[in-house]
């Protein structure tokens, strides 16, 4: 034990020193520079490759879990709630609903852009209970259009550009003209 | 697949490829900055001296590991840029696994005046030479051209 | 289980770059720590560092590497990392040291350089998104916050106007902070909704700053705390949980794993009444909606009910329910781990009326602490108490 600092005030002071961009850019301070090259491959896994083949095929498909009763998307091999195994994939719709966006104007890269990117989690009909579903962008919808609860419908890209990922649907659109028809 | 489902099909579980990208930058610290900027002006090194220790510490800190007493800046103190070979050894792979066009020796070196060491490569045409307690010094890049980096440091070469 | 007391806190300054390493940092943090409460290396029998991802500072193992900085070398030792919560959840891991017997003193280090990444800390957070579902998409990390955001602004009808006070009132706390990265008296509501806007709600001025810095604190067993103070503080309870990764399929206007960490936290503690029985709180407040939903989420309020008490003075630190005195993330700012410093180690000097300009009015008796982690999925809360 050594005797104890007996301050009024804490923190007393703030050790540390400020350095400024420019001070970095001019070199007024000694520092090393590394650019890491890192390439990594990742298992998909078996929820998942089934899903991404099915995006190719032009198809959502969601996952049962019955003792939680969940229709599940993104599908997994397991439900994370029960930790029960999960069976019989479902195909579900490409429709949904929106349960939240943002309005971008930074990108990716957090660089500014003038024409905002609408991104957002859409529930998919079909799959249960809500919110269930993924994260991907709108289009053919202005900021001012877009809203919580405005049913969506994807677009797909050609058949032959389709590689079996998300971005195989190129956005959600508005959905004209409804999803069901009132049966007779 | 579900999860009780047979996988009969070994190609279909398919793999994303992807990277991690980032760059870095290391500021040297109080203590580094101070030794760096000495070697951009001198052909010395810095070294600190905890008193409680009474160990010669190098690289310099601005606190010993050991005791946790800070060192001031009375405690610094100026060492030659040469040492002794503590242990050394012939590397032949590079930091990929690829072998090297020319095999180096790596060393772990006593810098004079100091109770540390300090890891370099020994540039010499010997290559199977036994370097035990053989004296080395650091050859330094010119001065103005330095740029305040363990780079500046070339080599080490056998005195 | 034995109780667990504070004896010392220290912290260094915030800022976008600092000069100084990871291991320096965490020396300065330690050793005003142990000014603090009187005591050496020697004294301390175990360390736990805190730190977010090793993608920040550059080097992998970055919990060994600040090992020497944080007074570690030839103790055992341990490090805890959980994203954002781990602020808290650092010293939680130190509660364990001592509550369980193991150790009489443990040291509780956390350190952040998210200076070190260029060229902004946004490229490490890249790689957080899911690499199938998410990271084809190029999501920025600040989509993530507006979506969350937007969900329950919608939910519970509230304004930006409300959202913005909380902004407003934690930069001027911050005013008087040694420490603090963005303090400003000035500032005002219509600074903040006139302010850049990032991804719609999201302004410039509601984000908290990336930052360099470090905190440390020091527990010690309640059998020997009297020989280091007559007025000890003590930890009355620790929480923590984690909700799934799949927050696409969760309800994002209420954080429930909060509410269960808080649960588990205050049963401890024996809170029945949070709201009437704790007297000031520092929730986790990286953006300023965030304060409002770690409010509801720590059980303070109703859901939906903190942009209300915000809009009536409550949360100043003059109000009913002073809520970041210490000036937050947003006026103080953010090194991730680090904010140990404005969560916990502010709670303790609070508490022993030692903050200063930044001190709470009255006598206050209880504080709760809370970090938040990862994609919208940690919490960790803390609640420390005088005598």
């Amino acid at each position: 034990m050594v005797e104890k600092k007996e301050y009024k005030e804490w923190p007393p002071y703030a050790p540390g020193t400020h350095v400024r961009e420019s001070d970095i850019r001019e070199k007024k301070i000694t520092y090393s520079w590394w650019e890491p090259e890192v390439q990594y491959s990742w298992s998909v896994g078996h929820a998942m490759s089934k899903f991404l083949q099915g995006l190719k095929d032009g198809k959502l498909y969601g996952i049962h879990c019955k003792p939680c009763k969940r229709v599940i998307v993104p599908p997994r091999m397991f439900c994370e709630y029960c930790f029960g195994p999960t069976e019989e994939w479902v195909e579900l719709k490409d429709t949904g609903e929106i349960e939240t966006f943002s309005i971008s104007y930074l990108d990716a890269d957090a660089r500014r852009i003038e024409v905002p990117i609408l991104i957002g989690v859409i529930s998919i009909d079909g799959a249960y209970p809500k919110p269930m579903g993924f994260m991907h962008y709108f289009g053919e919808m202005t900021k001012d259009e877009i809203k919580i609860g405005m049913k969506v419908k994807a677009v797909w890209k050609p058949e032959s550009e389709r590689e079996g990922s998300i971005t195989d649907i190129k956005y959600f659109k508005p959905l004209e003209g409804g999803s069901e028809q009132w049966d007779f | 697949m579900g999860f009780l489902e047979k996988q009969t099909d070994p190609t279909s579980p398919m793999h994303w490829r992807g990277d991690m990208q980032a760059d870095y930058f290391y500021p040297n610290g109080i203590a580094g900055d101070k030794f760096f900027k000495h070697l951009m002006e001198n052909d010395t090194f810095l070294a600190t001296k905890c008193k409680p220790c009474n160990k010669i510490l190098f690289p310099p800190r601005l606190y010993c590991e050991d005791c946790f007493e800070e060192i001031f800046e009375e405690d610094w103190m100026e060492v030659p840029a040469s040492g002794k070979v503590k242990l050394f050894t012939k590397a032949t792979i590079n930091a990929h696994g690829v072998k090297m066009e020319e095999p180096k020796v790596i060393a772990v070196i006593e810098i004079d005046k100091t109770d540390s060491t300090m890891l370099g490569i020994i540039k010499t045409n010997e290559l199977d030479k036994d370097f035990s307690g053989v004296r080395v010094k650091a050859v330094l890049r010119p001065k103005g051209n330095r740029e305040g980096t363990l780079k500046d440091i070339l080599y080490w070469q056998v005195i | 289980m034995k109780e667990v007391a504070v004896l010392g806190a220290g912290m260094t300054l915030f800022r976008r770059h600092l000069k100084e390493t990871g291991k320096e940092l965490s020396f300065l943090a330690t050793k005003m720590a142990m000014e603090d409460a009187g005591l050496q290396k020697d004294d301390i029998d175990m360390v736990v560092m805190g730190s977010a991802p090793d993608a920040f500072d550059g080097i992998h193992k970055k919990g060994e590497n600040l090992i020497d900085g944080a007074a570690g070398a030839g103790k055992p030792y341990v490090r805890v990392f959980n994203g954002g919560g781990t602020g808290v959840f650092a010293p939680i891991a130190g509660w364990w040291h001592v509550a369980s017997g193991v150790a009489d003193i443990c040291l509780v280090v956390c350190e952040e350089k998210m200076g070190n990444c260029y060229p902004h800390p946004q490229t490490a957070f890249r790689h957080i998104w899911d690499p199938i579902l998410d990271r084809p998409l190029n999501p920025n990390l600040v989509w993530l916050f507006a979506m969350e955001m937007n969900r329950y602004m919608t939910t519970y009808n509230v304004k930006k106007e409300d959202i913005a006070r909380v902004a407003v009132k934690n930069k001027r706390n911050a005013v008087g902070h040694p420490c603090a990265q963005l303090a400003d008296p000035n500032i005002t509501v219509d600074d903040v909704l006139n302010s850049e806007i990032m991804a719609w709600p999201v302004q410039r001025l509601d984000i908290s700053p990336p930052s360099d810095g470090a905190a440390a604190l020091i527990f010690c067993n309640k059998d020997i705390v009297h020989k280091f103070t007559d007025d000890p503080i003590y930890v009355g309870g620790v929480g923590w949980n984690i909700d799934s990764t799949m927050w696409t399929n969760r309800d994002l206007s209420f954080p429930r794993y909060v509410a269960l960490a808080a649960k588990m936290a205050y049963k401890k503690a024996g809170i029945l009444n949070p709201r009437k029985d704790i007297d000031f709180a520092e929730p986790y407040d990286p953006f300023d909606y965030k304060e409002l939903h770690h409010m509801e989420g720590l059980l303070l309020c109703k859901k939906g009910e903190a942009p209300i008490l915000t809009r009536e003075g409550v949360t100043e630190r003059d109000g009913d329910l002073p809520i970041c005195p210490s000036g937050g993330l947003l006026g103080v700012g953010n090194p991730i781990a680090a904010t140990m410093g404005q969560k916990i180690c502010e709670l303790y000097w609070q508490l022993a009326g030692k903050a200063g300009k930044r001190q709470i009015p009255g006598d206050p008796r209880v504080g709760v602490g809370q970090a938040w982690g990862d994609i919208m999925q940690m919490a960790t809360v803390m609640v420390l108490r005088r005598g």
